[in-house]
């Protein structure tokens, strides 16, 4: 029976993993290329479950198409904060960066609840529940997970086939190497920053779909501290480990959820989030370059 | 080919340069000799734009390009192996030449210039699927100089090639550079420590100390004259 509620639990984790993996391609991409950690990150997440949340409520349209129109409004956003704040800040001390990321995201806070108010708000996809044998999942999140795979894949292919991925890569591996190879480094920071952010937003709408209690503009905070555990898990600068660290990071989330809920007396998520805090200090002490991708 | 005119940079406040001048023949070797700390490095850098020059003039072929970035110097035919390993080390070694070959006018050549590199570096083909961060300094340091050829360049500023070799690759490294020139055709700024092996191998000597260019000559000129050999080459 336990057993039973353990793999059903575990098979949810893989599906949220997916998508928490997705969710923090983006930051990695952006710490990857222009070695600047986005603070902002969970506010870039809130804006795109805010694009869903209102496509779908305002227009009438599918949380699927909001995907592709998140990740053209992540885009330009990328390429307005890139342009006007970032761009200075990339040879600056690492302070600069980490203080205007961490301000863009309240900027953000700020104007979505300018526009939406602080309250919870929620809507409703009405789709139907799949069994699937170790467990019932509604068919959204299922759909955010074939989603998270299917972008992880894109972008896969898009930095290995890709002469602009390629060029991306290069300069991941030794900026100064791309650089006498004829790579433009300053237009490849531009891209990766609002390709990274265009990411992003696209995970916020699949993380709509793990969110029953509805989204409100700050509910960014708890995603950047689980993007900083699976960033660090998958090695930093690298997206597709960034994609395994968020299934690996899933798994543990309701793996122990499972657990931490037999233990009599305890709030089994509050204790799931401490879980986090203490993986990223105990990651970061033994292994600070990451758990999967060792170098 | 290559005449640069009192130029200066630095890092923030430091200045390096103190409006070092110099003249790089069209398909000649010329080396950029001194001490450790003196801005050689410094010197290829803000020559190939990778340091911000703050004031001078470099002017390659007849056109100024002190201010051009460094992707349009490489499309141009002037490119950097900077000093130590700057190579990709995550790729293939076949990967990083075709890296080397990253622009468009590079890519049409890229055939014919990846005959030429394992021709020059026979080792690279056997290598080929290995990561280049796997291989040995002596290899690592042929990938650097092999994907600088694959940009298809007219001039290659060389920036410590023997740097950490033994002696018998030093020697392979001198001789792989002669034979860029006679070869190849490309005109060739070296910058080095090793003293000795680059004077044997050069047309032409500049010596610098502190920033500043503070003797040049043939190589018999700097070979003869004791007292630079003595105050900056410390031979
Ligand atoms: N990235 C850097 N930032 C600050 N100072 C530097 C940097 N690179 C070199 N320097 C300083 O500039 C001076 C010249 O260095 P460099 O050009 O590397 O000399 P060389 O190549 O002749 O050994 C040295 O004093 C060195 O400490
Ligand atoms: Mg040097």
């Amino acid at each position: 029976m336990l057993l039973e509620q353990l793999a059903g639990n575990l098979f949810q984790g893989l599906v949220l993993g997916a998508v928490y993996g997705m969710a923090t391609m983006g930051l990695s991409l952006i710490f990857g290329v222009l070695r600047i950690v986005n603070v902002g990150h969970g506010a870039f997440i809130m804006v795109g479950a805010f694009v869903t949340l209102w496509l779908f409520t305002a227009l009438g349209i599918s949380p699927l198409v909001a995907v592709p129109v998140a990740f053209v409004v992540g885009l330009g956003l990328g390429f307005i904060f890139y342009y006007t704040a970032i761009k200075k800040l990339i040879k600056a001390p690492e302070l600069a960066s980490l203080l205007a990321t961490f301000s863009i995201g309240i900027l953000l806070e700020e104007v979505i609840k300018l526009i939406f108010g602080s309250e919870f708000r929620g809507y409703n996809w009405a789709l139907p529940k799949i069994d699937l044998g170790v467990t019932v999942l509604p068919l959204s999140k299922l759909y955010a997970c074939i989603g998270s795979i299917i972008i992880a894949l894109i972008l896969y292919l898009w930095f290995n086939k890709t002469r602009a991925g390629t060029a991306m890569r290069s300069v991941v591996e030794d900026t100064e190497g791309a650089k006498v190879c004829g790579v433009n480094v300053d237009r490849v920071y531009a891209n990766s920053f609002a390709i990274g952010i265009g990411l992003t937003l696209a995970s916020g709408v699949l993380l709509t779909m793990f969110i029953p209690v509805g989204i409100n503009p700050y509910m960014g905070g708890s995603y950047t501290l689980k993007a900083f555990v699976i960033a660090v898990l998958g090695g930093l600068t690298s997206p597709y480990g960034a994609f395994f660290g968020g299934l690996v990071f899933g798994l543990i989330e309701n793996g122990s959820y499972t657990l931490f809920a037999l233990i009599p007396g305890v709030e089994p998520f509050a204790l799931t989030r401490f879980l986090s805090f203490l993986m990223l200090l105990v990651i970061l002490l033994i292994r600070p370059t990451g758990i999967l991708k060792g170098k | 080919m290559l005449q640069v005119s009192e130029l200066e940079s630095g890092y923030g406040p430091m200045q390096v340069l103190w409006k070092p001048s110099i003249r790089v023949r069209k398909g000649t070797i010329t080396s950029l000799l001194g001490p450790n700390g003196v801005g050689k490095s410094t010197f290829l850098m803000t020559v190939f734009g990778s340091v911000t020059p703050w004031s001078g003039k470099i002017i390659y072929e007849g056109e100024e390009v002190t201010h051009l970035p460094t992707h349009i110097k490489v499309d141009k035919g002037l490119t950097l192996v900077p000093e130590g390993k700057h190579l990709f080390g995550g790729m293939t070694v076949y990967e990083n030449l075709m890296m080397g070959a990253y622009l468009k006018r590079a890519q049409q050549y890229r055939e014919e210039s990846l005959e030429l590199v394992y021709s020059l570096f026979p080792r690279l083909k056997e290598r080929g699927k290995q990561l280049a961060g796997s291989l040995s300094g002596g290899e690592q340091q042929m990938v650097t100089v092999a994907r600088a050829l694959m940009s298809k360049p007219k001039m290659i500023m060389l920036d410590e090639p023997s740097q950490g070799l033994a002696p018998l690759l030093v020697q392979h490294v001198f001789e792989t550079i002669q034979k860029m020139k006679a070869q190849v055709g490309l005109t060739i700024l070296l910058v080095e420590q090793n003293a000795d092996a680059s004077l044997a191998a050069t047309d032409y000597v500049y010596v610098m100390h502190e920033g500043r260019i503070k003797a040049e000559g043939t190589p018999e000129d700097i070979k003869s004259s004791d007292e630079i050999r003595e105050a900056y080459l410390g031979l």
